[in-house]
């Protein structure tokens, strides 16, 4: 009896939850257009109204505000959060998905429109956010017959569904303002949420290296949440769930939670999108891979010794517009004790193809007329002979030859050794190793072509270290050391990559060589573990960029990064780079671009 | 009437009247589709002088400008290069993307750009000195070429530059209202158009929108095309082949010239 009667209440409820949402959700869900899917146009659209090129598309999180709900509005739940757009100085942020209208072409228009509002709108605060999107909206209708299009039946449409809306009609008279704050409009541009964002800078003097923020699997939430950080790092803290007495081979004390449960949680990113807010904790959290990771290391061999105390080197602040004078210190380092090697077996096949390819090639050689013997008879000459009036005083001279001639190049190769590279490919397959290949197989083409280069790597700890390794400078000989050099390269830290570019950047600069190139391999966007990240990160590479085409010097980057289009099309220009879909195929890709860029 | 129309955009016609009086050779760098071929026509129409261009490629030899035996049924017998004929005759030569042509090639201008005015010409023994009325004026695009190629310094450094771009919107406005016979209110659109895209260049689409294009445009427009149909194949179309960037660029073309069947009700 008591299982119909449920099930009976199941089906009431059922229909009344259907009944609710009918009334009140008025999403078209059949019509709802995703940012994800439309981003990179939306992108390119944001360059084509004159935004910003720094600055980033990014997915809001949801508001919440305190509106005037209808009853049943308020039965169900629903009316108190909203996804609003909003920008700051790095980005714009943006609904993830909309589904105002009945149509996907007025809902993705809704993106558009609102990129157009953001590029023309700027510092909105609660005080201002009527007149600045009032006139913004006055001057996107006025210009484009297609926004007025736009807007007439968009905001036609939420008068009509919508009517805390109703005061969108009333704007011009500037009346009924207070109205304003009670229901959003989804069309406009919102100032940026108060963030309690205690961004502090842990003062802790050892930062654990090993902790690389994109290696973390929850950073690819690619959305804004509110944060709040939190001190944990007090050890009394916590309900000890173990008995002390049965941990008998713990020596030192460590810096761990026990009540943390430290697998990861798959859904975690599921739970996040969930949360209102996201509290960041500051101890090292991931112990389990952090162990793993010391124990995988094999006893290191090889030292790197440091040349000299190092140097500093200005960086581009560009909130401020200007450099800060020898704010960043360079570490020049070579490796030492390294056991000299042979090309590795895995790499011959390939090296033995491209240098077959190179010996095809007639870009390395040099067409020589006039030659009293050679290759082949040059008509043009002996046609001129015969034509000429003195014939006896005329050099016999009617061949031609190709000859091999070494092209005047100079090419400084810089690879990001960050710890983002030591992630995988393959399964087996890390881009480390990939960049290791792609060194080598490209250094026995260099070899080939007999193109002067220097190979270098770098990583970084903030502004203080800027590793910066020699694995074979301008005028060291390519040969098994370097081979060795290049073997033992190993993923660490950081990627600031304006200070090694503009380091990169003074060594060419020497070379006398009429073309210098600069080839740069990365796998990831510029990021350091202090403000160096996202648009600070990418301003000063655009800089140190700048500075290095002023120099005369070519800079081109070759990236596995499939995200990475958006940044570098800003940063090197669209034919200053290249990515590679397939990081296995670097090496031979490698070689292959650097012959199309040098021909 | 002038055959060229030209609209000049700042003191580049008094320059290059001056250059041509002083017999100074001039340097053009400038986008594609800005103007440059048709301001050294317009140019060598007001000074009474015929232009001989030649377009620049990788294979172009020195024999390709200044001339070569050649072979009949009377034997060999020499041809002057379009070079050679302006020097001889005067007239102003335009190397048109100088930058693409072999660089020792380019060397051969060095006695004609200089105070010598001469062109040695080694294969007959001739060193010819420059008619009084020849210019040397070469161009090129330093957005259009292989990120290692450029210009030899000692080359640069023998001519006046002058820097084109692509005409100030008012400017522009009536070179399109001329050319294609559009009205004020079409092509007020299609230099708004331009100026947006103009934006993207390098980043998104290597080459921006050129006057040119919007001028086809245009004429398609008088033609009684469509005027959004019109913009998505003169200028659309022309810019890019990536789906991500023609869909934007339709979508600014529909902002202008909104299709009724953009947006539903």
């Amino acid at each position: 009896m008591l299982h119909y009667y449920l099930e009976f209440e199941e089906s009431i409820g059922k229909v009344w939850d259907k009944y609710l949402n009918k009334k009140v959700y008025k999403f078209h869900e059949n019509e709802r257009v995703y940012f994800a899917d439309i981003s990179k146009s939306l992108k390119i659209f944001h360059h084509l109204m004159g935004g910003e090129k720094g600055k980033d598309l990014q997915i809001t999180d949801k508001r919440y505000l305190n509106t005037s709900r209808t009853f049943l509005q308020k039965i169900a739940f629903l009316g108190k959060e909203f996804h609003l757009a909003w920008q700051d100085e790095d980005s714009i942020y943006l609904p993830a998905s909309s589904a105002y209208f009945p149509t996907k072409e007025l809902n993705e228009m809704l993106y558009y429109w609102l990129i157009a509002m953001a590029t023309r709108v700027n510092n909105i605060t609660d005080e201002n956010i009527i007149d600045k999107n009032h006139a913004t909206e006055l001057y996107l209708i006025n210009k484009y017959d297609g926004f007025k299009q736009f807007y007439n039946i968009a905001s036609e449409y939420l008068i009509d569904k919508y009517e805390q809306l109703s005061f969108i009609k009333s704007l011009d008279n500037q009346t009924d303002k207070d109205l304003v704050n009670d229901y959003p409009n989804p069309m406009w541009i919102y100032p940026s949420p108060l963030t309690i964002n205690k961004t502090k800078k842990t003062d802790d003097e050892e930062q654990d290296p090993t902790r690389e923020e994109s290696q973390d699997k929850t950073d690819t939430l690619n959305m804004k949440k509110q944060a709040n950080q939190t001190d944990d790092k007090h050890e009394t803290d916590g309900f000890l769930a173990f008995l002390p007495e049965s941990l008998m081979s713990i020596f030192e004390q460590v810096n761990v939670d026990r009540c943390e449960d430290d697998t990861f949680d798959e859904d975690a990113l599921y739970h996040a999108e969930d949360l209102d807010e996201i509290t960041i904790g500051q101890k090292q959290a991931n112990l389990s891979s952090r162990i793993k990771m010391d124990l995988e290391l094999k006893p290191d061999t090889t030292v790197k010794y440091p040349l000299g105390k190092g140097h500093f080197i200005d960086e581009w602040d560009y909130l401020k517009g200007e450099y800060l004078i020898n704010f960043v210190r360079i570490l020049p380092q070579v490796p030492m004790n390294v056991i000299p090697i042979e090309l590795p077996e895995r790499l011959k096949k390939t090296v033995r193809k491209i240098q077959q390819e190179l010996d095809l090639l007639e870009l390395d050689r040099v067409k020589n007329d006039n030659l009293p013997y050679g290759d082949e008879i040059n008509i043009d000459t002996w046609i001129e002979y015969c034509g000429h009036q003195n014939k006896s005083m005329h050099h016999q001279k009617f061949y031609t030859t190709f000859e091999k001639k070494t092209r005047d190049m100079a090419t400084l190769i810089l690879a990001d050794v960050s710890l983002s590279t030591e992630g995988g490919i393959t399964q087996e397959v890390r881009i480390i190793d990939v960049i290791k290949d792609s060194l080598t197989v490209f250094s026995e083409a260099l070899e080939k072509l007999q193109d002067k280069f220097a190979i270098y790597t770098f990583s970084s700890l903030q502004n203080k270290k800027v590793y910066f390794s020699i694995i074979k400078n301008f005028k060291d000989k390519y040969n098994d050391l370097i081979r060795g050099r290049i073997d033992t390269i190993k993923p660490e830290y950081y990627t600031r990559m304006g200070a090694a570019i503009r380091e990169s950047a003074k060594i060419l600069d020497k070379q006398q060589s009429v073309n210098k190139l600069l080839l740069i391999i990365s796998d990831g966007k510029p990021n350091d573990e202090d403000r160096y990240d996202g648009r600070y990160g990418i301003e000063d590479t655009k800089k140190a960029l700048e500075e290095v085409k002023k120099k005369g010097i070519t800079p081109f980057c070759i990236t596995v990064d499939l995200d990475a289009k958006e940044y570098l099309g800003y940063l090197f220009g669209r034919n200053g780079y290249a990515v590679v879909r397939d990081g296995q195929k670097l090496p031979k890709v490698l070689t292959e671009v650097y012959i199309n860029l040098t021909k | 009437m002038s055959k060229n129309y030209y609209l000049p955009q700042s003191n580049e016609v008094e320059l290059f009247k001056t250059a041509a009086q002083m017999n100074l050779p001039v340097l053009i760098k400038g986008p594609t589709g800005c103007g440059k071929t048709r301001f050294i026509e317009s140019m060598g129409e007001e000074l009474g002088r015929d232009v001989y261009t030649v377009v620049c490629h990788d294979d172009l030899s020195a024999a390709d400008l200044i001339g070569r035996h050649l072979i009949d049924e009377n034997g060999t017998y020499w041809q002057d290069g379009p070079l050679t004929k302006a020097v001889r005759n005067g007239g102003i030569c335009y190397l048109d993307e100088i930058i693409e042509a072999r660089k020792d090639t380019t060397v051969v201008l060095h006695s004609l750009a200089d105070y010598r005015r001469v062109l040695s010409i080694d294969r007959t023994g001739e060193t010819i000195e420059a008619h009084p009325d020849f210019m040397l004026v070469v161009s090129y695009n330093p957005g259009y070429q292989n990120v290692l190629k450029g210009m030899k310094p000692s080359t640069k450094q023998r001519f006046i530059s002058l820097s084109f771009d692509y005409p100030k919107s008012e400017i522009e406005k009536e070179i399109i209202k001329k050319e294609s016979g559009v009205d004020e209110d079409i092509a007020q659109k299609l230099v708004d158009i331009a100026k947006e895209v103009r934006q993207l260049t390098d980043v998104d689409i290597q080459e921006a929108v050129s006057t040119r294009l919007l001028i086809y445009a245009g004429k398609l427009i008088t033609k009684d095309f469509d005027p959004y149909q019109a913009c998505m194949h003169s200028i659309v179309e022309s810019l890019s082949d990536e789906d991500e960037v023609l869909k934007v660029l339709e979508k600014l073309v529909s902002l202008y010239f909104p299709r009724s069947s953009n947006v539903k009700k």
